[in-house]
């Protein structure tokens, strides 16, 4: 099962969790510095080490060259590759699981990414499966490493852990109250980040945000795990208590079926208006005040994004044509 | 004029972006632009932003003029420091070795610690035992050191239900205990 048809751990306001690993083969110049042959030479030691004859069934292995841009940038949408890896593919190989838990970037700004995304908040889970596929590797293959600065990437950013860990969270009622920028101060105080998940700017689409760790160097993975969960929760505690003050409105209580009513009627459906208004049903849902699943929800967000119509479609819509499919598929979910 | 991100190319594109009031301007040429995700229909403007030129940033006070001066090169892949500047992006894992004391600065800056705590990979360890002289000529950690280091690693497999990797480290703690 998908992490966007499931939910888990305070699912009403964390969509998933996210773990990714950098590493680098000792023995071969990082990414910038390799031509495309080098970077094949890189995919078949990492593919080696990662699928063996237990494990191969349950992934995939591909080649960018061999995906259409559209439906790398839908890979892109669904977090499941970082954008820049979409918009350049010689060389690049990505290592997926079937139910695209895994998601193993090769040559992307280091050889190796690993990255695991869970629902809910399930930081430990994620990290315990993302090291699986750690422990495999440097089994196989000498990993680029030292005593002092820890495993070593082409971006010093990484050095130490190379461990990102990440929260996306919905929190409708924080960033409509204008209370995460106070936030955002607070929290790169305590060496974590927050921002918009998709998109800059005050109010990022769908009032989906990312809190994830910053520094790698001089913390142990767990400490890191740590404090981003501990933070993560305090975020949640406050925008349940953000919710719980905007439910007592019943000019707000109206919003949110006006926003259903328009999701479930309307003939065509924007991809900013979609997320907008699908941020307030998702809140109603996640409340008790609209009976819809939350699954259900997190699916709409995921698929609903412009590629992955277009890859769904087979073709290269319009954007028009896109806002008709999209209207139809919304109401049909929305029961 | 010259792209702002590789300084090789002649720029052709033109990027100007208004982000809350603050008006942003790079030229580029055609490969960094395309590298940067700037050429597919928009979608990139939201989602690009770009490690390397936040990380030269750190650089920017480096002593860079100096450095270019130094024909000094990493070896192995050839990068020289100001290469490193400039990408923001290191060459190759010897290149840490090669420019450690010019890299640290901006390393503690970025981090503010410049000391690995976290896990090492076993298979490290497992070299250091084999090589115990190379390891001492360098004054590197003590055996005490590494069995401790070692069975934090073990205490973190368990604790991850990694019973299999537990299970080797155990057995190099082991051995370095029979060293001593």
């Amino acid at each position: 099962m998908k992490w966007y048809e499931n939910t888990a751990g305070n699912g009403d306001i964390v969509l998933s969790t996210r773990i990714r690993l950098a590493r680098n083969l000792k023995n071969y110049p990082f990414p910038a510095r390799l031509s495309a042959d080098e970077k094949e030479k890189v995919n078949a030691v990492v593919k080696d080490a990662l699928l063996t004859e237990q494990n191969q069934a349950g992934f995939d292995y591909i080649k960018m060259e061999d995906l259409s841009s559209v439906e790398a940038v839908s890979l892109a949408e669904k977090h499941l590759i970082s954008p820049e890896f979409a918009s350049e593919n010689a060389g690049r190989a990505l290592i997926l699981s079937k139910d695209e838990d895994v998601s193993i970037m090769l040559n992307e700004e280091d050889h190796v990414r690993i990255q695991v995304i869970y629902p809910g908040l399930a930081l430990e889970e994620a990290y315990a499966r993302a090291l699986e596929f750690d422990t495999a590797l440097e089994q196989k293959a000498a990993v680029a490493f030292d005593e002092r600065l820890g495993y070593l990437t082409q971006c010093p950013t990484n050095l130490g852990t190379g461990l990102r860990a990440s929260v996306m969270l919905h929190l409708p009622a924080l960033s409509g109250s204008g209370a995460m920028r106070r936030l955002a101060t607070t929290i790169a105080k305590l060496g974590l980040t927050i921002r918009g998940a998709y998109g800059e700017g005050s109010r990022p689409v769908g009032d989906i945000f990312q809190l994830s760790n910053q520094v790698t160097l001089g913390i142990s993975e767990q400490a890191a795990l740590q404090n981003l969960n501990a933070i993560a929760l305090q975020v949640i505690a406050q925008e349940k208590n953000a919710r719980a003050a905007l439910l007592k409105d019943d000019t707000f209580i109206d919003r949110i079926w006006r926003a259903y009513g328009i999701l479930k009627s309307a003939h065509m459906l924007s991809c900013s208006e979609f997320t907008d208004l699908a941020s307030l049903v998702r809140l109603g849902a996640a409340e008790g005040v609209l009976d819809i699943s939350l699954p259900t929800l997190n699916r709409l967000l995921v698929e609903m994004q412009p590629a992955t119509i277009n890859v769904a479609e087979g073709r290269r819509c319009t954007a028009a044509e896109r806002d008709v499919i999209r209207a139809k598929a919304v109401k049909e979910a929305l029961g | 004029m010259l792209c702002q991100n590789c300084q090789k190319n002649e720029a052709t594109t033109h990027i100007k972006r208004v982000i809350n009031g603050e008006t942003t301007e790079k030229h580029l040429c055609q490969s960094c632009a395309k590298k940067l995700g700037y050429d597919y229909d928009g979608f990139f403007d939201d989602f690009s932003f770009s490690i390397p030129n936040i990380f030269s940033g750190f650089f920017s006070d480096a002593p860079r003029a100096l450095a270019g001066l130094r024909a000094d090169r990493c070896e192995t892949c050839g990068s020289s420091f100001d290469d490193i500047i400039r990408t923001g992006m290191v060459g190759c894992a010897d290149c840490y070795e090669r420019f450690y004391d010019r890299l640290l600065p901006s390393i503690q800056r970025i981090h503010g610690r410049a000391k690995h705590a976290g896990r090492i990979p076993f298979t490290v360890t497992a070299e250091t035992e084999a090589q115990p002289k190379a390891q001492e000529a360098v004054a590197e950690p003590t055996t005490e050191e590494k069995i401790r280091r070692l069975q934090a690693d073990m205490q973190k497999a368990i604790d991850c239900q990694n019973f299999e990797q537990a299970a080797v480290l155990r057995d190099n703690i082991k051995a370095l205990r029979g060293e001593n």
